[in-house]
This record gives structure tokens, C-alpha cells and sequence, in this order.
């Protein structure tokens, strides 16, 4: 578990100060994969890179494991620091040294017995699916396998969290694909605690059971993947939950709309067990109205069906009243959509 | 020609031996300040401002004094040392003296370059400073050091020629004593041919290794 409690960090760069984190509190819960996302600059980093303390945090605590950090030894901090596995955007691997020679680093640095080290490296190589690559150098390796090692080093010392700065951020789509679904296997398999900040929204999507937006240092929205994807509250979290949603209307569609002065346009939601249900047929029987679907889409998120579509109610007003009504009263959810899309 | 072979092979053997045990001690004296510079320079794992701005004037100091200045300079030390001023030990005194805060300056330049990814894992592997040092920095830098080695033991080759003038032998003397004293320009030829190949050969042989290191 790693809590956040008032968190601020101020750089000192050339006599100016940066406010890179202000004031965040936040919970990961144990064995939950848990994303930051946020623009450049909005502090992610910092904040990642101050539970196992790369970086001393100004003000406030960092609570892992239950110890507070700021109240331990240097010594106590490295032990902390063994618990704890790190995947980076970069790798960070030694060139000098063979994949074998690498996983095996955090090992050695605890003085790990030789056998013990053989025999967990080989484990790990296994896991991530490169046994076959022990004796090469990281100058030999694509970037995903690369990544691979990366996080079979992280995991050497058997660690309860692992932290993933940006960690697909340098591969491909595809290859981003699979060292998500390693991440999830990881979690899965060992139960481990994963914190990852992306500024990729699909990344979250994909594997994630709680997100937190950040901005300008601060956390404005937080809750879980489908909380956020489903109703983001914020501009911040509509723009990134946009980029992976695909629910706004096409430009065309809009500027049609516009020109014909069509009304009654709502959005609606679908969620769960609503999809399935023939609503537009049962609203076209019901009342004298006609249903035209403008724009639609249905997807999965975390194992949910959720979708969304814009339809505009042709008819008579006091009938499109009584459908808007009928569904209130059916609990399912709309929206105008000229409030709606700016 | 006023010299014999004899006495050419006698001289390129009192040169190696200069510069190999100039290079040696020059190592021992060079290495660990190199990494003190390294890792007491801001920002760096063991941060210590004063003890680097120290270290770092102390180098310039002596970086700053032309070897043939301080071949005399520091006759006293070279006495207190070796007991006497004279011969091929009291020319291996001042050729630590002007190799050593070199090698030191090479040595940090070399850990410098390496890549500030590899101690960001280090520290987050809970390395503590002697492991960072030791098994992230110097394995990582170890392809560069050798270039740098290299180039420092061609330096030594040079000064040794000049030391050997003050009654330390090897090539240099001869080319001084026989090939401009006494104009033997054959002689002078040799000398310069042996230098130009020893230099050469060095820099063959650090290359190659530096390869290796780096490619496998
Ligand atoms: N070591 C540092 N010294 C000074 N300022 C820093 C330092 N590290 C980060 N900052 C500043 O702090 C702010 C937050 O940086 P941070 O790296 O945490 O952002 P980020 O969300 O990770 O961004 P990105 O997506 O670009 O990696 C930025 O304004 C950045 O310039
Ligand atoms: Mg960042």
C-alpha cells in the first residue's frame, strides 16, 4: 500500500522555485494496478519518483508498506528501497553487463547466495519469456525485450510494489500491448501493488483498476477506470478520456446539425446490462415519435459493456417530452447534446 | 652513427620501464581521486562541495605547470622520496606528479559520461555508494576508461623522454645526448621512428581493448 498525504515538492532550478507537486493525498490499495495520468509537467513524475524517495518530498508524507519514510535511516530507506521495483521509460539497463548479469543486479547488491541468484534469474527469465537471451548484452535487444528485462530486474527481490515511469512510452502500440498484459500477469500471478504514470489514456484503459488525473501539480480527479472513462467530471480528464473513447460527434455531424437546426438531440449512455435492451425500438412504439441515430459506438471497460449513442428524437414536442420522461423514469441516463459538445 | 644497438634496446627498455612504473603508481594515485572527483561533485552520490573544490584546485594546480618545470620543482620531493635526484627511480617521481592529476581529471571525465539512467536504477535498487560506484559506474565506464588510460600512458611516453634528460636514461636521453649534442641525425631518426611506433602500438592496443570492452 503507498498513501500520499499532503505531498509538495519544490524544485530548486536556478534560483527559481518549481512547484512540481502541491499539496496531493492519495491511496493506492494493495495488489490494485493503479495509473497517474496527466499532461508534461503535471508532476507525475515527481510524485512517482517520491515513493522510493529518487526524489525527498518538500512537505508531507509518504507512507509505504505503513512506514513513513521521512522517519527512517538511510539504511532503513535502501531496505524500503528492496521492496520496492522500479521500470523505467529509458530502460536503464547496463550495457556492460549481459541480460543475465543485469536481472541479477538487485540480487547481488543483497548479497544473495550464487545458487539462490541462478535460480530466481532463470525463474524470472523464464516469466518474461527471454530465457533464451541470458548470455546477450542490451545492445542486442529490442526495445520491448528490452523492457522485459527491465522489469524482470525490477522484480528480483520479490518486491510488493512496482513502479512504472512511462514504462511502454518508448515502444509501439503492439509492443506497449504486450508489456501491458506482462504488467497484468505480474499483478495477477504475484499479487503485487502496480503504480504506472502515462500520459497515454489507452494505457490506463487496458490495465488499470483506479486512475488519478493530474494537473499543475495537483490531482483533480480520481476514482476508478470506469468512474472516470464512463463520466469524467473534469476539462482535463474529458480531453484525455476523449482520446480513447472516440464518443464525440464527428465535426460533420455537428456543423450538420448546426445548419439544420435539428433539436432534440440527447446522448445516451448505455452501461451494463442496458446495452443489451432495444430502447430506440421500444421509444418508437411508445410514442409518436421517429429515432435517428447520428453517431454510436459500444465498448468493454474493465470487463463492462459500456456505450454511447447520439440520436436525435424526430416528432412532435410533446411526445419527445413524454420519451424523455419515460426514460428518466427507467433510469437510463441522457444528455442534451448542445450542452454537451462545446 | 654514435650509438650501437645495444644501447638503443638498453634505452627503449629504460623507457617501458619508466612509463610502465610511472603509469602504475600514476593509476594508484589517479583512479581513487578521479572517483573522488566523480562522486563529490554536485549533484553526485557522495555530494561534498569542499572536499571537491579542494581536490579540484590541487589538481589544476599541478595540471597547470609544465612537466619541465616541475621535473625541477620538485627536486626536494623527488629526493625525500628516492634519496637521490638522479636516475631512472627519480625520474618515475615527477612523472607520478604530472601523470597522476591527470589521470584523476580523465577518470572523472569518463565516469561523467555515464548515462544518468544507470544511477537512477542503482539508487532505486537501494545501491549503496560503494555499489553504485563499483558495480554501476566503473563496469559502465570501463570501455572509456581504457581509451583514456591509453592516452594518458602516450602522455607518460613523452614526459619520460624529457625526465630522462635529468639522468633517468631511455630513448629520450639518447635522442637529447647523442642525436642534438652531438648532431647524429641518424641516431636522432632512430629515436624518433622508436617513439612514433611505441606510440603507435599504444594506441593500437588501447583501441582494440577499449573495442572489445565495449562490443563483446
Ligand atoms: N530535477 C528537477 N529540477 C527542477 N525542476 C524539475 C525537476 N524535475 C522536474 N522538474 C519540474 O517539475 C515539474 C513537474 O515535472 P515532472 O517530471 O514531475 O512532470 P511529468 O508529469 O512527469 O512530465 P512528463 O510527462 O514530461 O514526464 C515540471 O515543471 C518540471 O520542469
Ligand atoms: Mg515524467
Amino acid at each position: 500500500m503507498i498513501e500520499f498525504q499532503n505531498l509538495v515538492k519544490i524544485y530548486n532550478s536556478g534560483g527559481k522555485e518549481v512547484h512540481a507537486l502541491n499539496n496531493v493525498n492519495l491511496k493506492v490499495n494493495k495488489g490494485e494496478i493503479y495509473g497517474v495520468v496527466g499532461y508534461s509537467g503535471a508532476g507525475k513524475s515527481s510524485l512517482i519518483r517520491c515513493v522510493n524517495y529518487l526524489e525527498r518530498p518538500t512537505s508531507g508524507k509518504v507512507i509505504v508498506d505503513g512506514h513513513d519514510l521521512s522517519k527512517l535511516s538511510e539504511k532503513a530507506i535502501r531496505d524500503v528501497k528492496k521492496n520496492i521495483g522500479m521500470v523505467f521509460q529509458h530502460f536503464n539497463l547496463l550495457n556492460s553487463k549481459t541480460v543475465f548479469a543485469n536481472v541479477a543486479m538487485p540480487l547481488v547488491l543483497a548479497k544473495t547466495p550464487k545458487d539462490k541468484v541462478i535460480k530466481r534469474v532463470t525463474e524470472l527469465l523464464e516469466f518474461v519469456g527471454l530465457a533464451d537471451k541470458a548470455d546477450v548484452y542490451p545492445d542486442q535487444l529490442s526495445g520491448g525485450q528490452k523492457q522485459r528485462i527491465g522489469i524482470a530486474r525490477a522484480l528480483a527481490t520479490q518486491p510488493s510494489i512496482l513502479l512504472c515511469d512511462e514504462a511502454t512510452s518508448a515502444l509501439d502500440p503492439q509492443t506497449t500491448s504486450s508489456i501491458l498484459e506482462l504488467l497484468k500477469k505480474i499483478n495477477e500471478e504475484y499479487k503485487i501493488t502496480i503504480l504506472m504514470i502515462t500520459h497515454e489514456m489507452s494505457v490506463i484503459r487496458q490495465v488499470c483498476d483506479r486512475v488519478a488525473v493530474m494537473e499543475d501539480g495537483k490531482v483533480i480527479e480520481e476514482g476508478s477506470v470506469f468512474d472516470v472513462f464512463s463520466a469524467p467530471k473534469t476539462k482535463t480528464a474529458q480531453n484525455f478520456v476523449s482520446t480513447v473513447m472516440h464518443d464525440q460527434l464527428p465535426e460533420s455531424i455537428l456543423n450538420m446539425i448546426k445548419e439544420n437546426g435539428t433539436k432534440n438531440v440527447i446522448r445516451i449512455h448505455f452501461i451494463g446490462q442496458s446495452t443489451g435492451k432495444p430502447l430506440l425500438s421500444q421509444l418508437a412504439k411508445k410514442f409518436d415519435i421517429d429515432t435517428n441515430v447520428l453517431f454510436g459506438n459500444i465498448t468493454e471497460l474493465q470487463g463492462i459493456p459500456y456505450g454511447n449513442i447520439i440520436v436525435e428524437l424526430q416528432g412532435p414536442d410533446t411526445e419527445v417530452q413524454r420519451a424523455l420522461q419515460y426514460m428518466t423514469t427507467n433510469e437510463i441516463s441522457y444528455k442534451e447534446v448542445n450542452t454537451y459538445v462545446s | 652513427m654514435l650509438v650501437n644497438s645495444d644501447q638503443i634496446i638498453e634505452a627503449l627498455i629504460e623507457t617501458i620501464e619508466m612509463v610502465g612504473l610511472s603509469l602504475l603508481f600514476s593509476a594508484i594515485l589517479g583512479l581513487p581521486l578521479g572517483i573522488l572527483l566523480y562522486a563529490t561533485r554536485k549533484g553526485q552520490i557522495l555530494e561534498n562541495l569542499p572536499l571537491f573544490n579542494v581536490l579540484n584546485v590541487i589538481i589544476n594546480i599541478f595540471r597547470s605547470v609544465p612537466f619541465i618545470i616541475l621535473l625541477v620543482a620538485i627536486i626536494p620531493i623527488t629526493r625525500l622520496i628516492v634519496g637521490s635526484s638522479i636516475g631512472t627511480a627519480a625520474a618515475i617521481v615527477p612523472l607520478v606528479f604530472y601523470a597522476g592529476p591527470y589521470i584523476a581529471r580523465l577518470v572523472e571525465s569518463s565516469l561523467l559520461e555515464v548515462d544518468h539512467g544507470v544511477l537512477e536504477a542503482a539508487e532505486a535498487m537501494g545501491a549503496t555508494p560503494f555499489q553504485t560506484i563499483f558495480r554501476f559506474v566503473l563496469p559502465e565506464a570501463l570501455s572509456s576508461l581504457v581509451l583514456n588510460f591509453t592516452i594518458a600512458t602516450i602522455g607518460l611516453v613523452g614526459a619520460s623522454a624529457m625526465a630522462g634528460t635529468v639522468g633517468g636514461g631511455g630513448i629520450g636521453d639518447l635522442a637529447i645526448t647523442y642525436g642534438y649534442q652531438r648532431f647524429d641525425t641518424v641516431t636522432m631518426l632512430i629515436t624518433v621512428v622508436i617513439l612514433i611506433i611505441l606510440v603507435q602500438g599504444l594506441q593500437s592496443l588501447g583501441n582494440l581493448l577499449s573495442k572489445k570492452i565495449r562490443r563483446r
